[in-house]
């Protein structure tokens, strides 16, 4: 019970903090939400492009476009004399040409597509042996598999996840210093009441722990903002995206469906992370008992 | 209840006090007197841990308060009641609650916190004034606030920092006589002054310093002879 009645009056010890912060309180959560925003933004992303790849890099098929002139079925008759080919399935350039038009109402033009052949392999490790011996045939222009693509894809994740851990990191320190000098703020003008305390003997946590729960309730209240700008984000941009990728991609409905659940728990450990210590910090550093 | 051994403090390579050597006892009352710099506030810092000294054992309680921890320091704390020259009063609080403001902040019960104020706004002759704000109050007023806030803990020490300097003599007088009727309960009462006419008056124990060193330790002394001796 005196637990309780210690922690009540250090909750209304941070209320007081927080009225005397005034505007300042929201110049905190406004730089902090903004952090919190783009870092769970590139979170997601990543966690998107992931999924993306495995899905994607997993799929046992290599796509021959074929020069023009010569004749698929041959060529199919050849690539399946190769190990590791399951099957060898044609797609007539003219196939190709009817469908696109139809699904994208391109304007009528000469067929610009080459017959196309999708080679699907037995064993995911014999994918690239098997598009290195397709390279060597001269009947076929080009070659695409997704497990390529996938990795030129992780690549850009790779890149988007440094570029996250940098901006991060550096709002993360603009906003300690915004919340070290709010908290100083605060701690001035509560000098007298500090003063008070530390002389008759109340615990130090008593007296610095309403400046570290402000910093708490700063990342509390940014991550839910920062949460709720993401999810609205996600429920505009998700639908385009899923059409735009699903047709021009070969990934299943469910490549692209990642939970935001866990982006919005790290949002939050990691808000009220940068709240509670930059006000820790900034306590432990104007706070003489 | 207070002791003092062979203390040394020094700033920055200035001595504050040398060789200090003193014993206060349980209940008594107790004048710390000398000019500015005689290092009368330094020994009171010393007496609430706000520093340790360089040299020397300073005991409250028969507990050498100078191998304290930090962690231990609290606890030494709420054993003192210190009142202060400018009186350190919370403005926008009433008086109820300057004086209740420590006692929620280590958890006491309401119930309890509602008779402990209660009871130590009376000995401070306040009950009539608790919901008043510090601004309403006279400067003696506002120091009987401060001793409320000092004794509602109910400590063995009372450790007083010039807690007459922003007072009128009247008033003084009488914030003075509060405290050695503390005292008479049984509580140590230490009082840090220069106040000259508060202490010939009260004929209680004179320790007087001068250049940080004890150069009179007089039971009924008075404020002159020990300073001009």
């Amino acid at each position: 019970m005196r637990s309780l009645r210690i922690l009540a009056a250090m909750f209304k010890e941070t209320i007081s903090g927080l009225k005397r912060g005034g505007w300042s309180n929201w110049l905190v959560i406004s730089i902090l939400t903004i952090a919190l925003f783009i870092f769970g933004g590139l979170l997601q992303t990543t966690m998107v492009i992931k999924s993306m790849v495995t899905s994607w890099g997993s799929q046992l098929e290599i796509s021959a476009y074929l020069k023009d002139g010569h004749d698929p079925q041959k060529v199919a008759r050849i690539i399946s004399q190769l190990p590791n080919v399951q099957i060898v399935e044609i797609v007539p350039k003219e196939v190709a040409w009817a469908e696109m038009q139809h699904n994208y109402k391109v304007a009528a033009l000469n067929n610009p597509l080459p017959n196309t052949l999708h080679i699907k392999l037995t064993n995911l490790a014999a994918v690239e042996t098997t598009a290195e011996k397709l390279k060597t045939i001269s009947t076929i222009e080009h070659i695409r598999y997704p497990l390529k693509v996938a990795r030129n894809l992780n690549r850009f994740r790779q890149f988007i996840e440094i570029a996250g851990i940098v901006v991060t990191a550096a709002l993360s320190a603009a906003t300690l210093i915004v919340i070290g000098n709010t908290v100083h703020l605060v701690i001035q003008s509560k000098q007298r009441e500090i003063e008070i305390l530390s002389l008759t003997g109340v615990s130090p946590w008593y007296i610095k722990g309403p400046f570290i729960l402000q910093g708490a309730l700063y990342g509390t209240v940014s991550a839910t903002l920062a949460a709720i700008f993401i999810w609205t984000l996600h429920l505009y941009i998700d639908p385009y995206v899923h059409d735009q990728l699903l047709s021009f991609l070969p990934l299943s409905n469910h490549s692209m469906d990642v939970g935001l659940l866990p982006t919005f728990i790290i949002v939050l450990i990691l808000g009220i992370a940068v709240g509670s210590g930059g006000s820790a910090w900034t306590s432990g550093r104007y706070i003489k008992i | 209840m207070i002791r003092l051994q062979n203390v040394y403090k020094e700033y920055t390579g200035k001595p504050a006090l040398i060789d200090v050597n003193l014993h206060i006892g349980l209940g008594e009352f107790a004048f710390l007197t000398g000019p500015s710099g005689a290092g009368k506030s330094t020994l009171m810092r010393l007496l609430y841990r706000e520093e340790t000294p360089n040299k020397g054992i300073v005991t409250i309680g028969g507990v050498n308060i100078t191998r304290l921890s930090p962690r231990q320091v609290p606890l030494l704390r709420r054993r003192l009641g210190i009142v202060f020259q400018d009186f350190k009063l919370l403005p926008k609080q009433s008086v109820f609650d300057n004086v209740a403001y420590v006692l929620r902040a280590l958890g006491v019960d309401e119930k309890d916190v509602k008779r402990r104020v209660s009871s130590a706004l009376a000995i401070v002759g306040l009950e009539e004034e608790q919901l008043e704000l510090p601004e309403n109050l006279s400067g003696g007023e506002q120091q009987r606030v401060g001793i409320a806030r000092a004794i509602v803990n109910g400590p063995p020490v009372l450790l007083a920092d010039e807690p007459t300097g922003n007072l009128d003599p009247q008033t003084s007088m009488e914030i003075v006589q509060l405290l050695e009727r503390i005292s008479q309960r049984g509580t140590t009462v230490l009082i840090s002054t220069h106040d000259v006419p508060i202490v010939n008056a009260m004929r209680k124990r004179v320790i007087s310093l001068k250049q940080g060193q004890v150069v009179s330790d007089v039971d009924s002394g008075v404020y002159e002879i020990e300073t001009t001796r």
